[in-house]
């Protein structure tokens, strides 16, 4: 079996355009690929396909080696929770309704951990990312962009996935936040041997975080 | 401004002499209507046959009709009557419309489209014509007009529902939620439904004096409420008889009483929605 | 990446003309049911014509809420002190805190300072078009109706949009596209200084790169940019003066290059040390509320360089190439 989220030959259309064609992408375990490429190019279309959220019109995704049929509610809880994804907007990653605490605490909640052993993991989760536990009890609104990426970031871990996807997560970043929360990605690769995917259209942090960078040029095909 | 978030209810002033206004007559008239069999300790349909047609007074205060009976008493009994068949109504076509928009949401595909072209076909009948036939069905009754109006004015609900749930299903969050291993059920009952409920909620509200008016209506027409049971809609086509022969008041008060309250409903209701409409929000506080 | 800012001559536009904007002691309070946020305290800056200055710091650190200020455009349950005097080439100064809604809106925002708003899906009417919002815009500031169309054209090009795309209503639009529409709208009347509030957000880089080069040829041909950002590496690529904020304050305001090259605020150096091109090391610790900042100065818990004489508060941060608002610059012996 080998360890990697591998995109086969993908292919999306919107409407009537391609904005993928026939990808080919391989996020190996313990690995860090930088996808770069102009506006319109599919980056966060082909994250959108890795993370089993969109079913791409051609060609498949492998998960450690098997294939999968199908995305969304017609893999098992099991194989989804696999494939963790952070988006660009905080804002628009996370439901308004819920507090950081119970953010950060759903997936283990929507897969049956008992409530205080998923409030237990959410507050280990928030003292990684970085979050003070008096943020926890907070609503999105009350927070600011970076304290809402952690929250996303510590909710993407819950599960200990495999692979992370993040879509232009620290775009709308301060630096420091930038650089804290690449640390925490960084440990937790290291400790857990996840593979990284990083959608990014900054050179400098793709040099600095990326084990390789891979050039999707618009609507066609990969290189590097 | 989302560098720092205020809670929305600090940017606007909570009161308008409008909103008072409306706020003072519903309260009144609610407090009225539940204080109407201390103020009468008889029944409010005690025919008095001595006293007809008496023009209104200190001891009748909008006169009586033309069977002896107090208008002022026998409105609120009515207007009582005519609140609850609205409020009732309103629930029964928002857990009506509710469901049928979930259901078309969440199976999509043939389901939808099917359930989506009954509402059309039936958006495309006058409600009042439908209401009537309903009623001509079943026999006069409470729960007649209830249903009738329940399954006349659903449409909305259905099509706000449908439309609020499709747009969701497509925000980031719900991904996050589905990647996170939440199941079908969880992402409608835990991430998708409770966005729902404040429309759905406003959404009866709203229909609140729509359903009234029906039912008055329905009444008017003698469709609605058996005639011996006082609602407005009963009395002002009763008291329309009695126009003939100079007793104005007996269809004017509760008429007026009819108009009024619904208005200031209408308002409150609108109020509310402006508070909870993201767009109209936005225009007002940006 | 280059470094284009041009820190030398600064320095002598500064003492050429006049300040167009001069903020004096701006302090921003908002109530809230139990605490008051502290957004703005005691800030200092002044923008010269011709000047691009880009206040950076983290989200939350009130650099929105100073904006909004300068516009009056803030909620109610807040209180604003301190002066910020205007000077329009054509017109008389104004104070912007201090002379009224009527004026602000009759004189002040859109013509002789326009601003170019952080969320553009909540700041474009629905039911217009692109092409109708602009030439509204140009007629509302005076613009012959004759031209007005191709004006709204030059308008397009010029912010990176394809003309076309004017034709299409805000929903149908892209966030990118809608962010350079409310670029054009900000620069139709071609107000004296601007306000870009994070006007790169949902832009791709070249698209970034386009619009900040746009920022800084208006300032090359005599207008000022106040750029609120939190992206240094667009900060360093086009602006003169860098004034860096921190948890309400402005701790250092000085010409970017210098900045750059040898910050003296520790905070400063913390941020860029961040940048991934540098250490790509987070600063320590977490930035405080702005409800409950700590006496003295609010960095001093996340700083190395700390005694206890940063219990009080520093003088703040002047501008030009003047002092940081710190007890132990860098440079200086800790």
């Amino acid at each position: 079996m080998t360890s990697a989220l591998v995109a086969h030959q993908i292919t999306v259309h919107y409407d009537r355009q391609r904005v993928l064609d026939r990808v080919d992408l391989r996020i190996a375990a313990g690995e860090t690929v930088g996808l770069r490429g102009p506006s319109g190019s599919g980056k966060s279309t082909l994250a959108r396909v890795l993370a089993l959220l969109h079913a791409p019109d051609g060609g498949h995704v492998a998960l450690d080696g098997q294939r999968l049929a199908g995305v969304r509610h017609r893999l098992p809880a099991a194989v989804r929770t696999r494939v963790a994804i952070l988006f660009q907007s905080p804002r628009a990653a996370t439901d308004p309704r819920l507090t950081l605490a119970e953010l950060i605490a759903e997936p283990l909640r929507a897969t049956g951990t008992p409530r205080e052993a998923a409030r237990a993991r959410a507050r280990e989760l928030a003292d990684l990312v970085g979050l003070t536990p008096d943020l926890l009890a907070r609503r999105p609104h009350a927070v600011s962009d970076g304290q809402l990426q952690r929250a996303c970031l510590a909710r993407a871990l819950v599960h200990r996935p495999g692979y992370l996807l993040c879509d232009e997560a620290t775009a709308m970043l301060d630096a420091s936040t930038q650089a804290h929360l690449a640390a925490v990605v960084t440990d937790y690769q290291r400790q857990h041997g996840a593979g990284v995917l990083l959608v990014s259209h900054d050179a400098a942090l793709l040099t600095r975080w990326a084990t390789r960078v891979v050039e999707l040029p618009a609507g066609g095909r990969p290189t590097g | 401004m989302t560098d720092l978030a205020l809670p929305a209810r600090l940017r606007r002033p909570l009161f308008r002499p409008g909103i008072v206004l409306a706020s003072v007559v519903l309260v009144a008239a609610v407090a009225a209507c539940l204080a109407a069999p201390l103020l009468w300790p008889l029944d409010e349909s005690a025919v008095d046959l001595a006293r007809t047609r008496l023009a209104p007074s200190w001891a009748h205060l909008a006169g009586t009709d033309d069977l002896g009976r107090d208008v002022a008493h026998r409105s609120l009994y009515g207007l009582r009557v005519s609140l609850l068949v609205g409020a009732v109504a309103a629930l029964v076509a928002a857990g009506i419309g509710g469901l049928v928009g979930t259901v078309a949401a969440t199976c999509g595909g043939r389901v939808d489209r099917a359930l989506m072209r009954v509402v059309d076909t039936i958006a495309a009948l006058p409600h009042l014509l439908l209401g009537i036939f309903i009623v001509a069905m079943l026999r006069p009754s409470l729960a007649a007009v209830i249903l009738s109006i329940g399954l006349t004015h659903w449409l909305s609900t259905a099509r706000i529902v449908r439309s609020e749930l499709l747009s969701l299903r497509t925000r980031p969050f719900v991904d996050a939620a589905v990647a996170g291993g939440a199941s079908r059920t969880r992402v409608l009952t835990r991430h998708l439904l409770p966005h729902v409920l404040p429309r759905i909620a406003l959404a009866t509200t709203l229909m609140v004096p729509h359903a009234v008016w029906h039912e008055t209506a329905l009444s008017f027409l003698g469709l609605g409420l058996p005639p011996h049971l006082a609602s407005l809609g009963n009395m002002i086509n009763d008291g329309q008889r009695s126009l003939l022969t100079g007793a104005w008041w007996a269809s004017l008060v509760p008429g007026l009483l009819l108009v009024a309250v619904t208005l200031a409903l209408a308002a409150l209701t609108g109020r509310w929605r402006d508070r909870l409409d993201p767009r109209v929000r936005a225009e007002l506080h940006l | 990446m280059t470094t284009t800012a041009p820190a030398t001559t600064t320095g002598a536009r500064a003492g050429r003309a006049p300040a167009l904007l001069d903020v004096e002691g701006l302090t921003v309070r908002f109530r809230l049911r139990d605490a008051v946020v502290h957004a703005v305290t005691d800030l200092r800056l002044t923008v010269h014509p011709g000047e691009l200055l880009a206040v950076v710091g983290e989200s939350g650190c009130g650099k929105s809420v100073l904006a909004h200020a300068l516009l009056g455009l803030l909620p109610g349950n807040a209180t604003v002190t301190g002066q910020a005097r205007l000077h329009p080439p054509a017109g008389n100064p104004v104070d912007l805190l201090g002379c009224g809604e009527r004026r602000l809106a009759r004189e002040v925002r859109g013509r002789a300072l326009g601003l170019v708003p952080q969320s553009p899906a909540t700041a474009l009417t629905p039911v217009r078009t692109g092409r109708r919002l602009l030439v509204e815009t140009l007629r509302a500031y005076g613009h012959p109706r004759r031209d007005a169309d191709p004006a709204a054209d030059r308008l397009a090009v010029e912010v990176g949009l394809d003309p076309a795309d004017l034709d299409r209503y805000p929903h149908e639009l892209s966030g990118g596209m809608a962010q350079r529409l409310v670029t054009a709208l900000a620069l139709a009347p071609d107000p004296p200084l601007l306000l870009a509030d994070e006007p790169t957000t949902g832009l791709d880089r070249p698209l970034v790169d386009h619009t900040l080069d746009l920022l800084r040829r208006r300032c090359d041909t005599g207008a000022a940019v106040l750029l609120i950002t939190h992206d240094l590496a667009a900060a360093r690529r086009v602006a003169d003066t860098i004034a860096v904020m921190y948890a309400s304050r402005i701790v250092e305001h000085r010409p970017a290059g210098a900045l750059f090259d040898a910050p003296v605020h520790p905070y400063s150096a913390g941020l860029l040390d961040a940048l991934p091109d540098r250490a790509f090391r987070p600063v320590p610790g977490h930035p405080p509320m702005l409800t409950d900042l700590p006496p003295g100065c609010a960095f001093a818990p996340r700083c190395e360089r700390a005694t206890d004489t940063c219990r009080t508060a520093p003088a703040p941060a002047l501008p030009g190439p003047g002092r940081a608002a710190c007890h132990h610059p860098l440079g200086a012996p800790a």
